[in-house]
């Protein structure tokens, strides 16, 4: 339709070029020669609306995805191997006794508005990050770092404790421009009007304009230096929100989007079987887990846990609710880490006569109803809560208590608003006896706001687990900085974990993205949705026929 | 007149006041809170208090009401928590979006519920009749989320999947490069974007004053004063149109003023399935969020709909019954 028009409009200078001659391997679907792929616009879709885009205070995670690949240069990148390569820092070190690191920053770098991102902006946003006033939501970034300084224009020297994977915070961590928030209070930052309708980047793709509650529109930004691949492939990057999934799902299969971010795992089938759409999944650092509040009895024994676990078909749960596209968790370490442990819980299979064996121990026996009962005859009965709008979740309670009842636990089934069961959950009364919920887990783990002990009474030690020996390793292991040395105490913490199932961990999910078969050269994984993005391009039929320009 | 429409206008002064206390103490006290939405393992619980800090929620909450209702007396509907900016500039576009959609559903409601209503009634237990009836029951008992998602599968999905020549998108206002298009083309992408949205919000409420309309209709036919004007020889279509459809308008009118919150409530959803950013979403995540200024501020608009909605039913009554005029 019209879309079409304007993209073959928006791609005729460029087939100019293409009419010269080269490399025509490219088929209608294949790949096209590096001189065919600039132009065109993409599409990305997604139901979730991003409000604020400032790197210094937005909080959705596709905001992050916008400011890491789209809009924003930050400090290094990952490859595919999830280590560190150069971005906004050409190169950096660190000391012999690793307290100080040193970033060199690119001479080469602008601000869309022309003037140059220096050394001084990132000390800037650094500071900016660690005032409490701001509010930056990943403080936990900085906790073993300390005072940050711009020795030149182009040289930050930051110091620290020596901690494992030190260089994770700058894969997400751009500068941000100091001429234009200079003297914004940092309690202003999130309202001010870079955060929502002005902001400029450095990034390959600069902001032309937001519509609310509707799109943000980006365009290529020809002066991104040559060494980082230069000006992206794409002319335009069109950002749509669409909060009804199906709709969102049609507007893929029409081919109004190119792009449909976080696809649900019912709609794969349709993306595959659809002829100008394919799907990408991968391996996600996403997981479920079911909450047992150690507050209450009987979720305190251990046996207990254990039974539960082994009386639940994770598998079954994976395959049904998730099509397949997940593994079992039994820790939280996804399966791709360096520091996972594939012996971590691979005894919690799925063994209800174990289960039954389990409860006996911990007292409970079955009636003649089938029923498990404790000692003073009181049947074992709670109630799982989980949050509303998640059919994955409903799903998964539905099973669970399928499962559950056959080895005689009654599970009744709780779904409340979101706003009231994190109100539940988070506030010192913990008024719930398990809740199914989902967590992610980052490149650099840190679970102290889980299970440590002396965190009981913050708002994300739901489950009130406390184990000595866990906290140690928990404080000891960000300190390690290398990985031979920590590998063996990570395995010895996810066989702790797995063996005391403080949650029964269902599953890590693979991430699901829907793509126009138009949209070449993507090649997300686990470290972002639209990772790469700079380097995909549009393939329409008649620019890669060589000779049809209009 | 005109003194009777400041009455009422004052009159609702104190309705209003009342409906939003009664919002303020209740999504207040409901469980939840605007900084919900930011949790998420990485950020620390200081930082949640500092956000409640900067967004003045660590104050009590009468302190907070009186606060909010002095700026709201002075036409300040102050800062959304959720989109980070002054409610005043996020409003104006987003209600003139969501009237678009009602204004395009009320004409198409009355007109289309109008006609069939008359044709119904004119050829009464008629083949048409039953076929028209049946439809329109269909259509009534309908609910609209579940006709939006039909009108996307037959009409956006499936036309493109069989090469249908007219194709409707389902989602949002305009296309991608809306600004390059000319203003024929802008016209006509509008117009096919309004289509569905207009369609699955209204076609309920047509069918229903189709029923209404047969009702009303049906009464008035059979009246003395029907029988007279086609005993005078007057033609069918006068009599129709003129003697009777006016008076059998009276009771139908008032609905208008009904159908505006009805409109508003089913905008809700079908805002929300073809992604159209108006005022139904904004509610709804409003209130999600707990963005509680946002949330008072939207209500606000919502109760006053409402107030006018009826306003308007009532002058409308006044001009076709000339019997209310003259008392």
């Amino acid at each position: 339709m019209d879309i079409r028009r304007a993209l073959v409009v928006a791609v005729a200078t460029g087939m100019l070029a293409a009419c010269g001659g080269g490399d025509v391997r490219g088929t209608a679907r294949g790949d096209l020669p590096e001189e065919d792929r600039y132009g065109g616009t993409a599409v990305i879709g997604s139901i979730s609306d991003i409000p604020d885009i400032n790197p210094l205070t937005s909080t959705e995670t596709l905001a992050a995805e916008m400011q890491q690949y789209v809009l924003f240069l930050p400090v290094i990148h990952y490859d595919e191997n999830l280590q560190p390569v150069p971005a906004l820092a050409r190169s950096w070190e660190v000391n012999a006794d690793t307290t100080q690191l040193t970033l060199h920053l690119r001479d080469d770098v602008f601000w869309h508005d022309g003037v140059k991102t220096t050394a001084y902006d990132l000390a800037y946003a650094y500071e900016k990050a660690r005032d409490p006033a701001t509010a930056f939501p990943n403080t936990a970034f900085w906790t073993h770092y300390g005072k940050g300084t711009a020795v030149d224009s182009f040289t930050f020297v930051v110091e620290m404790q020596p901690h494992a994977e030190f260089m994770d915070p700058w894969r997400t961590f751009p500068a941000v421009p100091r001429h234009i928030l200079g003297d914004t209070p940092s309690a202003q930052l999130r309202q001010h009007p870079f955060s929502t309708r002005a902001p400029v980047g450095n990034g390959p793709f600069r902001f032309v304009n937001r519509v609310d509650g509707q799109s943000w529109t980006f365009e290529a930004n020809p002066d991104f230096p040559e060494e980082l691949g230069g000006r992206p492939y794409l002319d335009r990057l069109v950002y749509r929100s669409i909060p009804e999934s199906s709709t969102l799902l049609t507007e893929l299969l029409t081919g109004r989007i190119d792009f449909f971010t976080a696809l649900n795992n019912d709609q794969a089938a349709l993306v595959e079987s659809n002829p100008n759409t394919r799907l990408i999944n991968y391996m996600d650092r996403s997981f479920v887990v079911i909450g047992w509040n150690q507050r209450r009895a009987p979720f305190d024994d251990i046996r207990v846990r254990r039974a539960l676990t082994h009386g639940i078909n994770r598998q079954g749960i994976v395959d049904a609710v998730l099509y397949g596209y997940g593994v079992l968790a039994n820790s939280t370490v996804p399966p791709f880490f360096w520091q996972f442990d594939d012996e971590a819980g691979s005894d919690m299979t799925y063994d209800p006569e174990k289960a039954l064996a389990l409860f006996a121990e911990a007292g409970y026996t079955r009636g003649p109803d089938g029923m498990l009962r404790n000692a003073q005859g009181q049947p074992f009965r709670f109630t799982l809560n989980t949050n509303q709008g998640n059919q994955v979740r409903a799903d998964i309670a539905t099973i669970v208590q399928a499962d559950l009842r056959r080895i005689g636990v009654d599970m009744q089934i709780q779904i409340l608003e979101w706003g009231t069961l994190l109100d539940r959950i988070n506030t010192r009364a913990r008024d719930f006896d398990a809740v199914l919920i989902g967590w992610r887990t980052e490149f650099r783990i840190d679970d102290s706001d889980l299970f440590l002990c002396d965190k009981i009474d913050e708002p994300f030690q739901w489950i009130g687990h406390c184990d000595p020996g866990l906290d140690a390793l928990i404080n000891e292991l960000p300190l390690i900085t290398s990985r031979e040395a920590s590998k063996p105490k990570w395995v010895e913490y996810q066989r702790r974990v797995a063996a005391e199932q403080p949650y029964t961990f269902v599953y890590f999910q693979e991430r699901l993205h829907g793509v126009q078969e138009r949209l070449r050269n993507v090649h997300s994984d686990a470290r972002g949705d639209w990772v790469g993005i700079d380097r995909w391009y549009v393939n329409d039929g008649p620019r890669s026929t060589g000779g049809a320009g209009e | 007149m005109i003194s009777y429409f400041l009455r009422r206008l004052l009159g609702s002064i104190p309705l209003l006041l009342g409906i939003l206390t009664l919002i303020f103490f209740i999504i207040n006290i409901a469980p939840g809170d605007p900084t919900a939405r930011y949790f998420n393992p990485n950020i620390s619980p200081e930082v949640i208090a500092q956000m409640r800090t900067n967004l003045g929620l660590d104050q009590p909450i009468h302190i907070r009401y009186f606060k909010w209702l002095g700026s709201f007396a002075q036409g300040d509907f102050g800062y959304s928590f959720g989109q980070l900016r002054p409610i005043s500039e996020i409003l104006p576009t987003v209600l003139w979006n969501t009237l678009q959609l009602m204004i395009v559903a009320v004409v198409m409601i009355f007109i289309l519920g109008m006609l069939i209503g008359i044709v119904q009634a004119v050829r009464q237990y008629s083949v048409v009749d039953n076929v028209l009836t049946f439809f329109a029951l269909f259509f009534y008992s309908m609910p609209s989320f579940w006709l939006a998602l039909m009108l996307i599968l037959i009409f956006s999905l499936k036309a493109s999947q069989w090469g249908w020549p007219i194709q409707f998108p389902a989602s949002q206002m305009t296309s991608v490069g809306y600004e390059f298009f000319s203003t024929g083309e802008r016209i006509t992408d509008r117009f096919m974007h309004m289509i569905l949205p207009a369609l699955a919000l209204g076609v309920g409420g047509a069918a229903g004053i189709a029923r209404y309309m047969r009702g009303s209709m049906l009464e008035v036919i059979h009246q003395d004063y029907i029988r007279t004007a086609r005993a005078k020889g007057l033609s069918e279509r006068i009599v129709i149109f003129k003697h009777a459809l006016r008076n059998a308008l009276i009771p139908i009118v008032t609905l208008l003023g009904l159908y505006l919150p009805i409109l508003l409530s089913g905008s809700v959803l079908v805002e929300t399935i073809f992604a159209w950013p108006g005022m139904g979403r904004l509610i709804v995540d409003a209130i999600f969020q707990r963005d509680y200024p946002l949330v008072m501020a939207t209500s606000f608009i919502a109760a006053g709909l409402v107030v006018v909605g009826n306003l308007v039913a009532d002058v409308l009554y006044a001009v076709v019954d000339p019997r209310i005029r003259t008392e």
